[in-house]
């Protein structure tokens, strides 16, 4: 495994200002901002000069004049205020192009709809097919179409220079042409990383850690850029531009449901970190948005308004579809609904595995369970 | 040899003072005079500033780690929140206008008091409760939804968002009625002699500040009011749950919010034109195109609150006009700091500590104003909104512009009001301390911003940890600067010497009364003409002080002449 201090000198190996560029927006925003960046320059160096330089200059003892007494100059002054103006004309004109290329999205794009939930992503690629990443094919235009189910939220891709708030009540969309496919690590260092994470971190991957994503590819960071709440900081999630379509639908059909042999315990526990369960419900006990999930199953529980309930499998398929019909005591109804986004076997295999965590419940495995 | 006439007013009396001439605290409490409205603001606003340096502090000491160092995050969310709030409602709007502007504004008017010493008196008392306002919500259950309360995420929290907008509420009619207050004041108790164009440019800023605080404040009152309604009786005007929408709010809101960033830095270019004149001991250059610029500012100010939403879903062509708009604003300050530098060339400048400031000023602000073209230029917004450059920016404008230049102005006009001068070398010292320590907090943050690094992040990634650690230690610089300027202020209360009434050369007619000046400023309005002609001052080595020196002036005959008219009662 590489050592922390040298993956943090590779991120550096981008430019100074700026994240690797990925994108076909990318090197216009870049040369656009080292353009003004020169224009600043052109003014702070001359203005830092002259202030310091008379500043030391012009120093004289109490009581001496001043050397000129002059109160104004038209001419100079009109001069001073007009000339700028032109460097600002270049400025707005070369922004407002950019920014229009930004709005509209080609023809025939690809798309992807987004949802946006405290504090997760969810792509869409249709089919049913749901995963927080967002996966994407080389030099192939993609639109996204995002909606968010609370609060105002923002997708920003630093490698793509392209960021769009995201409103609830409405759709907002972006689009961008990825330029650089993500590398993909040898199957050895992914069985490595894999490994790692089952004995170390109890099967929870971070692509934080290895700087690749459980699929094995190397990333780009996406970010929540509107403060949505309690997690903002940690609602990101990993951007995959893949070689070719056909990669791209391997992809897709590897999280299109439950594999073959995989039992529903361990696939909902996939969802569970897959999902954004993860985000607000723990599996060890400790308070965070949600109920923890540790031995909640069977268990009792306060419904606010509604006396106790016992937690059984109608009850959490109800709180995964409609959260906000039962809201446990002492939490705020905060979760979004998940209907339309989870199959019924998703949903089978959520309850298994919230079975799993309960070891009161004596949790056979022999429940008829639809195979998808 | 002609006659001259040499301005000294010499000391106050202990009876004259108006530090001293009531004592109790009742005739603090129940003072209408402006100057001691001010002292009392300038407490309140420094023990607020106080209060969010330190959860500043706590910002930076927190995220000396990727992971967090101090809170969790609904904590730090709270703590950041906070900060803001604090800096921008009780700390920033009100510093200059309402503390050193109380002060001064009647002074430099030759004035005995404001327009309506009872109306001002209320504004204290108003930012009173609503300073109590932020204080009962951070007891209750504290804010979490940035200091912008940004709709629908503060319709649905369950922190005390309703007590802190009816602060903010409160805050908001303690600012107008100072502005009002000024406007009057300046409209009709200017002294004989000063017209518009004679006017200290302090008295021009504050007139356009005043002018956007009576206009956008009550914005704000509105949309926190429809605020509170749709939190406590849903009626959809704001969250998209009741068919409202969020992007009004955004409207709604940064109306007021973009013009009052001008309520907080044009009072600031107001302290520096006088700050760089008086200590270069040279007449302002270009005094019509500073004033007019000041006016520009503010009215242009009102027409570009877009800025704030490019990426918030505007339609495109809105997006491009705004800005268009943004650009111009950058005309009329631009004006201002070419001025400032040619009054330095070949000034007879003085590195006092106020002029230190001044110059710490010209440099932040510049790059405070530069950076502001790489958020006006669309496709480079799109990269920065929302990141750490736009941090780094606006608190090179707040803080680098607005705190600089007021603590350039108390430590001018200090001698003026306490009657103390304070150690010179201390406050030189504070200065640079300062100038470093802000500058290793903010440059950075630029190239976090560019690089990727989101505002408002509790956690981050580990590739910005550097970056984030050099911040945190310039922050820390900064506090230990900030700290020490603070100490030697004090410390003069105790051992500083007796202040002149003139020790920096002024000409404006502040410098023409005591230090502290009398209860009741003039005996009889003066007679003013340039407030920027320095022909006629001179130093006097023996008392540290500057004498304006004028040639005599007779107000009447005072002999009878030989032969009157006989209209004149003379005999023919």
């Amino acid at each position: 495994m590489i050592s922390p201090s040298i993956q943090l000198l590779a991120d550096y190996t981008d430019t100074f200002w700026f994240p690797t560029s990925a994108s076909s927006f990318s090197d216009e925003v870049d040369s656009t901002y080292m353009m003004v960046m020169w224009m600043c320059v052109l003014f702070l160096v001359p203005i830092t000069f002259c202030l310091f330089y008379f500043a030391i200059r012009y120093v004289k003892a109490n009581g001496i004049p001043a050397e000129s007494q002059t109160s104004h100059n038209t001419p100079l002054e009109i001069a001073w205020s007009v000339l700028p103006c032109f460097l600002l004309v270049a400025m707005f004109a070369r922004g407002s192009i950019g920014y229009i290329d930004q709005r509209r999205a080609p023809e025939g794009s690809d798309q992807v709809g987004v949802k946006a939930f405290k504090w997760g992503w969810t792509m869409d690629y249709g089919n049913g097919v749901f995963h927080p990443e967002l996966h994407l094919v080389v030099d192939r235009p993609t639109k996204l179409t995002m909606r968010s189910s609370d609060v105002i939220h923002s997708l920003f891709v630093p490698a793509f220079r392209a960021k769009r708030d995201i409103v609830p009540g409405r759709y907002n969309e972006m689009w961008f042409k990825p330029s650089l496919a993500s590398e993909k690590v040898s199957d050895e260092e992914l069985a490595n990383a894999i490994k790692d994470t089952k004995e170390k971190f109890a099967g929870v991957f971070d692509p934080e850690r290895y700087q690749f994503t459980s699929d094995g590819y190397k990333y780009f960071d996406l970010y929540c850029t509107e403060y949505c709440g309690k997690n903002h900081s940690e609602m990101q999630s990993l951007v995959v531009v893949h070689e070719t379509q056909d990669e791209l639908n391997a992809w897709i059909k590897k999280y299109s449901g439950r594999q073959e042999g995989e039992s529903p315990a361990e696939y909902g526990a996939l969802l569970y970190n897959r999902r954004g369960c993860a985000s607000c419900h723990s599996i060890d006990g400790s308070k965070r948005v949600g109920p923890s999930f540790q031995a909640l199953y069977g268990s009792e529980h306060g419904i606010v308004g509604q006396g106790p309930i016992k937690v059984d499998e109608n009850y959490v398929r109800e709180s995964i579809l409609e959260p906000k019909a039962k809201i446990v005591e002492g939490y705020s109804p905060v979760m979004p609904s998940y209907k339309g986004q989870l199959s019924d076997d998703d949903i089978d295999s959520l309850i298994a595995y919230l079975k799993s965590l309960s070891p009161s419940v004596a949790a056979p495995a022999s429940e008829p369970v639809a195979n998808p | 040899m002609a006659t001259t006439n040499v301005l000294n007013p010499g000391f106050a009396s202990d009876s004259e003072n108006y530090l001293k001439n009531t004592s109790g605290v009742l005739s603090w409490i129940f003072t209408l005079d402006h100057k001691r409205i001010g002292i009392m603001y300038l407490i309140g606003i420094l023990s607020a500033f106080a209060a969010g340096g330190a959860l500043a502090l706590a910002i930076r000491a927190h995220l000396l780690e990727p992971d967090g160092m101090l809170f969790d995050n609904d904590t730090y969310n709270q703590v950041f929140t906070l900060h803001g709030a604090i800096m921008v409602f009780l700390f920033i709007i009100p510093s200059i206008p309402a503390a050193l502007g109380n002060f001064l504004v009647p002074v430099m008017l030759g004035a005995k008091d404001v327009a309506f010493p009872r109306l001002n008196l209320c504004s204290f008392y108003l930012w009173v409760v609503g300073a109590i306002f932020f204080i009962c919500a951070l007891l209750g259950s504290g804010l979490d939804t940035g200091w912008t309360f940004y709709t629908p995420y503060s319709t649905t929290t369950d922190t005390s968002v309703i007590l802190a907008t009816l602060g903010a509420f409160v805050l908001g009619f303690s600012s107008i009625f100072t502005g009002l207050n000024f406007i009057v004041t300046i409209n009709t108790m200017r002294p004989p002699g000063m017209t518009w164009f004679k006017m200290p440019l302090f008295l021009w800023a504050t007139y356009s500040t005043s002018i956007i605080q009576v206009l956008a404040t009550p914005v704000l009152g509105i949309t926190l009011l429809l605020l509170i309604a749709e939190r406590t009786m849903k009626i959809g005007i704001f969250d998209p749950e009741y068919n409202g929408d969020p992007v009004t709010y955004q409207h709604f809101f940064w109306f007021y919010s973009h013009p009052a960033v001008y309520i907080m830095i044009l009072p600031a270019f107001g302290i520096i034109s006088e700050l760089i004149a008086v200590h270069s001991h040279k007449h302002i250059f270009g005094y019509r195109f500073i004033a007019y610029s000041s006016v520009a500012i503010a009215l242009l100010g009102f027409l570009v609150w877009g800025h704030h939403m490019f990426t918030s879903g505007m339609s495109a062509l809105t997006t491009i006009v705004f800005s268009a708009l943004t650009f111009t604003v950058s005309v009329p300050s631009a004006i201002k700091v070419f001025n400032w530098l040619a009054t330095l060339y070949k000034g007879s400048i003085s590195l006092t500590t106020p002029m230190c400031y001044a110059i710490s000023f010209i440099f932040l602000f510049t790059i405070g104003g530069l950076t502001g073209l790489f958020l006006g230029v669309l496709s480079v917004d799109l990269h920065l909104h929302d990141t750490y450059f736009i941090v780094a920016h606006f608190h090179y404008v707040m803080m680098g512009g607005t705190l600089i230049a007021f603590l350039g102005g108390l430590f001018h006009w200090w001698p003026k009001m306490t009657g103390k001068m304070f150690s010179e070398l201390g406050g030189r010292i504070s200065c640079l301390i300062v100038f470093i320590g802000f500058n290793m907090t903010f440059l950075p943050q630029f190239v976090l911003g560019s690089r990727g690094m989101p505002r408002r992040y509790a956690t981050y990634d580990p590739e910005f940890a550097t970056l984030h650690q050099w911040s945190s230690y310039g922050a820390f610089l900064l506090g230990i600067g900030l700290l020490m300027a603070g100490l030697v202020l004090l410390a003069s209360l105790y051992n500083g010497r007796k202040a002149p009434s003139n020790p920096w050369g002024g000409v404006t007619l502040e410098w023409q009364c005591t230090s502290p000046p009398p209860y009741y400023n003039f005996s009889r309005p003066p007679v003013v003409g340039d407030p920027y002609d320095f022909h006629d001052l001179s130093w006097d080595d023996s008392t540290q002080n500057y004498v304006i020196t004028t040639p005599e002036r007779k107000l009447a005959p005072q002999t009878l002449p030989k032969e009157m008219p006989a209209h004149a009662g003379g005999q023919e």
